[in-house]
């Protein structure tokens, strides 16, 4: 095309100016956009500033007020968070995150008690031991329970297990004496089945079989609880409790928010978890088992030792989940700023103070900053634990790429 | 290899109890998963069916009526009670009777008992005695349940009536009139045809007996709906059913939430979702392009992903946060002083609305979707752009013919997640501008029809505020599991377009075929 030239170039130089425009436009957007998501911490850090350093507007709150206990004072619990009475009256301000940040740390605790056995469990078993079939459609289920809305489970743990745990406390009790031993059981029982039944009901589709059978747990725990509670505790668990041990019962305590979130945080723990697990390469597994290795001992001895850092950073990504987690909290809880270790008390958490008392704080004052600093250390805390999650994650990947091209 | 004999009587021995524990802790998720989504789909799906009225007659020669809700061991574990719902509760001023088992007499369920949807109150219960019209007219007996079944009839077309005539005649002349038009006639003739309607209406009210010897007069304009529980077939109770399902998702609430729709709520969600997917999907592919494709891949930007990734773990509380002071406080803030101020000191942008709303959730749901968009581009082979490259495409050309028409999917992966997470999401939206009710939705006939600055109602929110922020919880719950019902399933449909769509993806870039 020699003759037309001259078109021809203009037509490239426009061609040429309108993609240079386009790549600033997307270098300034995509700058502009993640700047905007990392101004959130600088600007909670910014508004927090003149709680330490007062400018003039507003008076600071010492570092002791925050963090360590009153001096001095007939009350028996030295941490109180009180702010809206205290604030702006003569009396020292009651202003301590420490019950807080011990009742955020408690419900966390709780939930991942329940949430990392669950969820490595199911991860080892379905990485190892699962029919391939009832994996993948195993994996998009427990991904539907995570998607499930934290108000939703809130609803359920604080309105509908709260009540019936509080009623039936022995049942729970019982159940948990049960569940082992009953597994073990399921294990036993099969082992006896003839080799026929043993294959319509493989050990790889278990998941699924064990279900009706933890019904049927579930009805023996109910059936024995009675007579657990006339054995053990006199008649009555709760009264026992009360009395023996000392323990208040709430009906919405740390074990309700625990079992609430430990259901929320679950599926996630066991994605990253299951993907550690089955990211090892398959040749030092088979080594193992060429050895005379059972698929467990596999498991136990090279597959979770190679695969320990992945599970430390599902642990980690769970862990900052259950410590942000707010509905569920709010709802399960009973919200009292308590600081005890008993775990039929009540708590109250970071995320739920601030959605609490938000709302009702004025812009610029000291509540207010109060509980921007709250949301500060859950930022930072969260952060920092995904953060470490994710260095850990990227370092196992270079890992296995050593170890599978070594095989 | 071992021989298969050997194989099995090593199996149980072998394996060990571990992995029996680990397949019982798949079967426990599971079996709480399922028993979570039966309790929502039983209780949420059964509050619509008409339940059947019990007359329970006590030992002690007291009567009752209501419905039977559910019956629990009494503390001492001597015997059991029930609760039965028996409304009146203008009469009792409860509309909830615990009795014990014991000390009933004899239940029956006699099919001339009349359940009453009120607009206050709540329902009552008993039997029909007189049914008295506007005139005085008064049908006593037998003959009262078809006349009142013809009354209400009557009455719902009168009321079909007002409003046409109220929207389609009165409405429009009133704009005309105050356009500086002369209909002053016309309206006033409208008017007391209005009024002619209206006095039709009034007047008319009917008699129950309850099941104690009380008597209630009840007007017939609070009636909304009447029926005979316990004389209704069961393709009746479907029909019933099915409009109480319908009347749920369409009506808005009553009853300080503890009755009637969730429409608002249903509306609310779903505009502010559309409002952030329209802003978080340009900004987050635009950012996802950026770190993919134009940005150095140097070390920098490795961190920068490390933090966006990051970014969607931080709590949702804490974009609240942020939404509230640097949003609502600070932005919106300002715009009331620059172009409000004749509304200030009563805040219109400085306060939580439905625009705040969608930005910080907007702001929320970018990590997932520059994460999703990101994944899959870089699962694009670089042969498509170093072909796209060599065949003389400028970079922007490249992008917008190859690369993205093949990203496309990935884009609408992050998108629909995004939209799945914020259906659900109600922590910041406390903060950043839902309200308990909202009865206007924000959308309206008047300029500029679209409301950013109103406050929404959300489903997630409704579920939170009646659950424990209503005065009568146990009226509620009906109501807060079908919302919840409501809630889980736009959610599961949307996640599990998600998942389809991924599975589609991967399935497409097995081939690589473009388009």
């Amino acid at each position: 095309m020699p003759d037309s030239s001259s078109p021809t170039s203009v037509r490239r130089r426009l061609r040429q100016g309108r993609d240079r425009l386009a790549t600033v436009l997307v270098t300034a957007g995509g700058i502009g956009v993640i700047a905007a998501l990392l101004a959130i911490g600088v600007f909670l850090a910014v508004e927090v500033v003149p709680l330490f350093w007062p400018t003039g507007t507003t008076q600071a709150v010492s570092q002791q007020a925050l963090w360590l206990p009153m001096e001095g004072s007939a009350d028996p619990a030295r941490y109180r968070w009180d702010p809206t009475t205290t604030l702006g009256t003569d009396e020292a301000a009651r202003v301590s995150l420490v019950p807080l940040a011990w009742g955020t740390l408690e419900a966390a605790a709780w939930a991942l008690l329940i949430a990392v056995p669950l969820a490595l469990g199911a991860a080892a078993h379905s990485a190892l031991f699962m029919s391939p079939r009832l994996r993948s459609r195993l994996k998009p289920t427990l991904e539907l329970m995570e998607a499930l809305p934290g108000v939703v489970i809130g609803f359920v743990a604080g309105l509908v297990l709260a009540p019936w745990v509080e009623r039936h406390l022995a049942d729970v009790l019982a159940m948990l004496v049960l569940l082992v031993p009953g597994l073990l059981l399921a294990g036993g029982l099969w082992s006896r089945l003839p080799p026929r039944l043993q294959q319509a009901m493989p050990l790889g589709w278990a998941g699924l079989w064990l279900v009706p059978w933890l019904l049927l747990l579930l009805s023996a725990a109910h059936a024995l609880s009675p007579w657990l509670e006339a054995w053990a505790f006199g008649g009555d668990l709760r009264h026992w409790l009360e009395v023996r041990l000392g323990l208040d019962v709430a009906v919405r305590n740390a074990i309700i928010v625990g079992m609430a979130m430990g259901f929320a945080v679950m599926p996630s723990v066991y994605a990253l978890a299951e993907d550690a697990l089955s990211g090892v390469p398959r040749s030092l597994a088979e080594g193992a088992q060429a050895l005379g290795a059972t698929r467990w001992q596999t498991l136990w001895r090279v597959v979770l030792p190679a695969a320990s850092p992945g599970i430390f950073s599902a642990v980690m990504i769970g862990a900052g989940r259950a410590v942000g987690e707010t509905m569920i909290v709010l709802m399960a809880s009973g919200n009292a700023a308590l600081m005890t270790w008993n775990p039929l008390d009540g708590l109250r958490s970071l995320a739920a103070t601030i959605a609490i008392e938000l709302p009702e704080a004025g812009p610029g004052g000291l509540h207010y900053r109060l509980l921007l600093l709250a949301a500060l250390l859950l930022f930072v805390f969260t952060f920092l634990v995904n953060t470490l999650a994710e260095l850990v994650r990227t370092r196992l990947r270079r890992r296995y790429r050593r170890l599978g091209g070594g095989a | 290899m071992r021989p298969v004999s050997g194989s099995r009587a090593r199996l149980p021995r072998g394996e060990g109890p571990g992995a029996w524990l680990a397949a019982g802790s798949v079967a426990l998720s599971l079996l709480a998963l399922l028993a979570l989504l039966s309790l929502l789909a039983v209780r949420g799906l059964e509050h619509f069916w008409p339940a059947p009225v019990a007359l329970v007659v006590l030992e002690d020669g007291r009567q009752l009526a209501g419905e039977r809700v559910r019956e629990v061991p009494l503390p001492e574990g001597t015997g059991r009670e029930r609760l039965y719902r028996t409304g009146n509760r203008d009469l009792y001023g409860t509309r909830w009777e615990w009795v014990a088992v014991s000390a009933i007499a004899e239940v029956s369920h006699p099919p001339d008992l009349v359940v009453l949807e009120r607009r206050r109150w709540g329902e009552a219960i008993g039997r029909l005695t007189a049914l008295e019209s506007e005139t005085g007219e008064r049908v006593e007996g037998e003959g009262a349940w078809p006349a009142l079944e013809a009354r209400l009839a009557e009455l719902t077309s009168l009321r079909q009536a007002r409003d046409a005539l109220r929207d389609e005649v009165i409405l429009p002349r009133v704009r005309a009139l105050e356009e500086g038009g002369d209909v002053d006639r016309e309206l006033a003739t409208a008017n007391a045809r209005l009024r002619a309607l209206q006095a039709a209406m009034e007047g008319g009210r009917l008699t129950l007996a309850t099941a104690d010897g009380g008597r209630l007069a009840v007007p017939l304009e609070q009636v909304l709906r009447v029926r005979r529980p316990n004389a209704m077939s069961p393709f009746d109770k479907l029909v019933a059913w099915g409009e109480g399902v319908w009347r749920f998702l369409s009506e808005g609430p009553r009853a300080a939430n503890t009755a009637g729709g969730v429409w608002p709520a249903i509306f609310g969600t779903v505009l502010m979702v559309m409002l952030m997917s329209i802003l978080v999907t340009p900004f987050g592919v635009l950012a996802a392009i950026y770190l993919n494709e134009v940005a150095h891949q140097g070390r920098l930007t490795r961190l920068v992903r490390i933090a966006v990734r990051n970014l969607a773990g931080v709590p949702s509380i804490v974009y609240g946060v942020f939404g509230l002071g640097v949003f609502v406080y600070g932005i919106g803030g300002t715009l009331d002083e620059w172009f409000f101020d004749a509304a200030l000191p009563s805040p219109t942008f400085g306060t939580g609305g439905l625009l705040w709303a969608s930005l910080t959730l907007a702001l929320l749901t970018l990590p997932v979707v520059i994460v999703a968009t990101e994944e899959g581009l870089a699962r694009i082979p670089d042969q498509q752009r170093e072909g796209a490259l060599a065949l003389g495409a400028t970079r922007l050309e490249m992008l917008s013919r190859v690369v993205l028409p093949m990203a496309t999917p990935a884009m609408l992966t992050g998108v629909i997640l995004a939209v799945a997470r914020a259906a659900g999401e109600v922590a910041p939206l406390m903060l950043v501008g839902v309200a308990k009710l909202a009865p206007q939705v924000p959308v309206d006939g008047d300029f500029p029809f679209l409301h950013l600055d109103r406050k929404f109602m959300h489903l997630g929110y409704h579920i939170f505020d009646a659950a424990f922020h209503g005065g009568d919880v146990q009226a509620a719950m009906p109501l807060v599991y079908a919302t919840a019902l409501l809630l889980v399933l736009v959610i599961l449909v949307l996640n599990l377009t998600a998942i389809f769509l991924r599975h589609h993806l991967s399935t497409r870039h097995g081939a690589l075929t473009r388009r």
